[in-house]
């Protein structure tokens, strides 16, 4: 039997909790509001109107269970990652067979939206960060030849390094877009993710809490009032 | 050297990693890319290179190099999101072999030459030629890919300083049937609707056009409006099975050219069932007949003039009598239940219907027809110009619109109006500085009439800007012969080797998408501005300045007198006076540079979303609808009967054969088969062939067969269950592979009212080999 005062002060735990996860949201929402003359250039900063996935890093973090949180068996590396890409955050190309007629939403999601273990690949499932586009050959395709047509010039920037900490000991912030990639806990949590980037600490679940969006703005300057 | 056991470990693993990715995907390196300067990325905002759709796209560059593309979030279009050409765009851009020196050719070979003496020469060849055989002697040929500003100078150095009327562009093989079929209904061109319909309807028709692979943007924003409510139905009415197919709630197949009475009958069903909006139609509507047996266009000098009649209402239901779904289901091959389904969506009052065509209505030789009769579905039911109502044509171009059609690079246009008109050459004369008899009033050659023209000599000079006609004219191996016959003149201006630049005497180095400021115009009405965001490499210029050297060079400093620094914007601000009006007014510069696109009518600071609709658009008059472009203010409902397709399959050839684009590649593939991601996904054409067709051939996917007509044959690979699946008695082509030039194999027949080729049928054999 509980007695009345725990039953009181869990009452008061799950409130504070809710609080504090509600809080970012509160913070994310206001941020996108941002002014109309701020929208309308194009920023050389991160774009926050995709820093709106609080509410889905929150639902997907609820529905995986204890197991997968905690699993660790991820054989991906970075250079495998980034071997499925032109640049950092092009869509990756598809590294295994798929079958026509395409039916994405029912075959690409089956695996993908959950992840898992796929016993005919023989690997973990990655998870993908926006589920909700079910058009997903659109931009994933697959490779069926290895020649190019033409040779190509192509460079592109060097893939962020990882864990930038501005001071020692405290969480690295967050190197990539948010757009399409803002739910932290399909890519970085599980055994299907890639191993450099798997967080040590799944089980916290509020990621923003402590990781920002790292961007290239100047530093703050007060404009003194004239 | 010290060898621990443990290094030994740690390279072993790292070997076998690599080794089983290189089994897995050979000649994929790890670290697929070289690193550009490190350091930020800044991100600018561009229309994307590829389709009609006009996707924003934000480019990033890092020094002079653009190394990654987003979707452009404040762009209404895509709201961030990009199909896989958007995303790897810029890869367009670095192909080894990019033209950035001008070619002449010298003893048959081409020869890299100063940039200056190369336009020297286009300059003087053209004079030359308009001495010896006349001003219809020269001719130039763009493209729906042109930048607005590029079409827009080519009109005035050759309608208004030349005095030629040879203007054209591959718009035409692309959607003149769109324009006439507008204009025959509306009397403007260009549509009433916007991609906000998208979200708004209820009931999406995709009339023989494959969204999900041509359009995937707004595809998928189909696919999101369906998945947000649970009322929504997509049905795809097709000719083939495709991954819209797939996609849709329904999938409907027709008989090649049987549209035409599908499109009758869904009308005779609206209104045998008195679904007919008899509100609207009594205001807003009137009906008219035109010619018939009109044929086919596939003789040198065919002409074709229509004449309207007007009818009354009777004689519209009597002409349905013959479309009775019971009679179509006989001709079309769809099931009459089928069409009396489609026609309930349209007459159901609470169901919003958007229909969506692209190249299936348009390359078709009743392409007007077809583009009429279901402007007529929509009529009869009143379901225009609301938000998620509405018939919508797609294009195929990024400034198709923009350009070809707004800027009227066509041989009966002028930036506004027609040549044939005295008011419209007055206007144009005026604008550009020039006497008002330069401008001639009768039409020359429209596309293929112009290329015929080419082989029988009737031109000797021709100007080909960013396009690859050596690859999409049809009946190719007659316009390939005529180009490379002595005594013509061929002035290509490229970015990469193609068929067409192997045929030109002058190769010009062409700046391309982001390395130069430019406009293009979407399918929406919406114009589109980019900076340059990367430096041309090499001597590559813009086709604008190009243009305007040459005309410099042949004596029109007068009506060319822009700075290389400002140019665009005071083309621009030319331009934009032939269209300041309520119907059609422009955004100006300010405005575009600072936004991602806007439509026209632009209007007190503000874009139109629907036109003929008071409450949405400011040159409505009235309390709802005004289809002001007629003179009678009404839409005009057409009686276009069935008629055949010009060559259809017999028992010599007897199977169809269909042409078309796939997801991957764009046009013929000069662009994205340089993009190691899209050429890896589909590295050559091949020939779709129904499965059941395919045993009784004895043809397995992967098999060598040979496709041949009457006027050429290609050998190719067999797919069958691959992503397309025809029916029986129909084959599928894709068009991107320069090495497997299929329109050798097509037709040059094409709708005798818009001039635009049918690429969708002709009657083939096919072989195993």
């Amino acid at each position: 039997m509980e007695n009345p005062k725990q039953k009181v002060g869990k009452v008061f735990l799950i409130f504070a909790g809710l609080c504090i996860l509600a809080l970012p949201l509160i913070v994310l929402t206001a941020l996108s509001s941002e002014p109309e003359e701020m929208e309308a250039s194009v920023a050389d900063t991160q774009n926050m109107d995709f820093d709106d996935k609080g509410q889905a890093v929150f639902a997907s973090y609820d529905q995986i269970s204890r197991d997968y949180l905690e699993g660790t068996s991820t054989g991906r590396t970075l250079s495998e990652y980034y071997s499925r890409r032109q640049y950092p955050g092009s869509p990756p190309f598809i590294p295994h067979k798929v079958e026509e007629p395409d039916l994405a939403p029912i075959e690409c999601l089956t695996c993908h939206a959950r992840g898992g273990w796929t016993a005919e690949l023989k690997k973990n499932t990655p998870i993908t960060p926006h589920p909700e586009q079910e058009a997903c050959r659109q931009c994933h395709i697959t490779v069926t030849e290895a020649q190019l047509f033409v040779e190509t010039d192509w460079m592109s920037v060097a893939p962020p390094r990882l864990g930038r900490t501005s001071l020692p000991g405290a969480p690295p912030p967050i190197p990539h877009e948010l757009q399409m990639r803002g739910d932290c806990v399909a890519c970085h949590v599980g055994p299907g993710t890639v191993a450099a980037i798997r967080v040590e600490h799944p089980s916290r679940g509020n990621c923003r809490q402590c990781h920002v969006p790292e961007s290239n703005a100047p530093l703050f300057e007060r404009k003194p009032k004239s | 050297m010290d060898f621990t056991r443990r290094d030994f470990i740690k390279s072993a693993a790292l070997q076998s990693a690599v080794t089983t990715a290189a089994v897995l995907f050979p000649g994929i390196s790890f670290g697929a890319w070289k690193n550009a300067d490190s350091g930020a990325i800044e991100w600018k905002k561009t229309p994307c290179r590829f389709c009609g759709t006009g996707c924003g796209l934000l480019v990033g560059v890092s020094g002079d190099r653009a190394v990654a593309v987003k979707g452009d979030p404040n762009c209404t279009v895509n709201k961030g999101l990009c199909c896989v050409k958007g995303y790897h765009s810029v890869q367009i851009l670095y192909g080894k072999d990019r033209v950035n020196k001008a070619l002449v050719r010298k003893n048959g070979k081409l020869v890299e030459t100063p940039l200056k003496e190369a336009l020297d020469l286009v300059a003087s060849k053209m004079q030359e030629t308009i001495k010896s055989h006349g001003k219809d002697a020269v001719a130039m040929y763009g493209s729906g890919q042109w930048s607005i500003t590029d079409g827009y100078v080519s009109s005035k150095l050759f309608k208004g300083c030349i005095g030629t009327n040879n203007l054209e562009a591959n718009a035409r093989l692309c959607m003149a049937s769109a324009v006439t079929g507008f204009l025959t209904t509306f009397g403007l061109d260009e549509p009433m609707g916007c991609y906000d319909d998208l979200d708004h309807a209820d009931v999406f028709i995709t009339w023989g056009n494959n969204m999900a692979e041509m359009h995937p943007v707004l595809f998928s924003r189909m696919l999101a409006n369906r998945k947000s409510k649970n009322n929504v139905t997509i049905i795809d009415l097709a000719t083939r099975t495709t991954r819209t197919s797939q996609a849709a709630d329904k999938s409907i197949i027709f008989n090649p050219q049987t549209d035409l009475a599908v499109a009758n009958a869904i009308c005779y069903e609206i209104i045998r069932n008195d679904w007919v909006n008899w509100d609207f139609v009594n205001k807003h509507v009137s009906f008219h007949k035109g010619k018939t047996n009109i044929g086919y266009g596939t003789q040198d000098h065919f002409k074709f003039k229509d004449k309207a009649e007007t009818v009354d209402w009777e004689t519209y239901k009597a002409f349905l009598a013959d479309y009775t779904p019971e009679k179509v289901e006989k001709i079309s091959g769809v099931p009459a239940k089928d069409i009396k389904y489609l026609a309930a969506l349209f007459g159901d009052p609470d169901k919003k219907v958007v229909s969506y065509w692209c190249m299936g209505m348009n390359q078709h030789t009743r392409g007007t027809w077809i583009n009429n009769l279901v402007y007529n579905c929509h009529l009869l039911v009143g379901k225009i110009s609301q938000p998620g109502n509405g018939p919508f044509s797609l294009t195929g171009q990024p400034s198709a619109c923009g350009t070809v059609r707004e800027v009227g690079t066509l041989t009966h246009k002028l930036p506004h109006g027609v040549v044939m008109k005295e008011g419209a050459r007055k206007m144009a004369a005026k604008i550009w500085d020039v006497p008002v008899e330069n401008i001639d009033p009768k039409p020359t050659y429209h596309t293929v009439e112009m290329f015929r023209a080419l082989d029988r000599g009737d031109i000797r000079f021709m100007w080909i800007q960013v396009t690859n006609p050596m690859v999409t004219m049809p009946n190719l191996n007659r316009y390939r012969n005529g180009a490379e016959k002595d005594g013509r003149f061929l002035v290509v201006s490229e970015i990469y080797p193609t068929p067409t630049y192997d045929v030109a005497d002058v190769v010009l180095p062409s700046a391309l998408w982001i390395e130069r400021e430019g406009f293009f115009g979407n399918s929406e009405r919406r114009t589109q501005h980019n900076d340059q965001i990367v430096p041309m490499p090499g001597d590559c210029m813009s086709n604008t300045w190009q243009i305007i050297e040459v005309a410099r060079r042949m004596g029109f400093e007068k009506q060319f007198p822009w700075s290389e620094e400002t140019y665009i914007e005071d083309i621009w601000n030319e331009y934009i006076q032939f269209h300041d009006t309520p119907k059609h007014r422009m955004a100006p510069y300010k405005e575009l540079k600072a936004n991602s696109g806007l439509q026209w009518p632009f209007v007190n600071g503000l874009e139109t979303k629907w036109r003929y609709h008071a409450k949405y658009d400011p040159a409505a008059e009235g309390e709802d609808f005004d289809f002001y472009g007629k003179p009678d203010r009404r839409a005009w409902i057409w009686l276009r009967p069935y008629e055949p397709a010009a060559e259809s399959p017999d028992s010599e050839y007897p199977l169809w054969l269909n042409t078309g684009r796939i997801l991957e590649h764009w046009h013929t593939g000069s662009m994205t088969r340089r993009v190691p991601v899209l050429h890896r996904a589909a590295p050559e054409a091949y020939v779709e062939i129904n499965p059941d067709d395919a045993t009784r051939m004895g043809i397995n996917s992967g098999n060598k067969v040979k496709v041949s007509s009457r006027r050429g044959s290609v050998i190719m690979k067999a797919s069958i269950n691959g992503r397309g699946r025809p029916p029986r008695g129909m084959v599928f082509v894709p068009f991107f592979d320069e090495s497997y030039l299929i329109n050798e194999v097509t037709l040059d027949a094409f709708c005798p009212i818009s001039k635009q080729p049918d690429y969708k049928k002709c009657a083939v054999k096919l072989e195993k080999v």
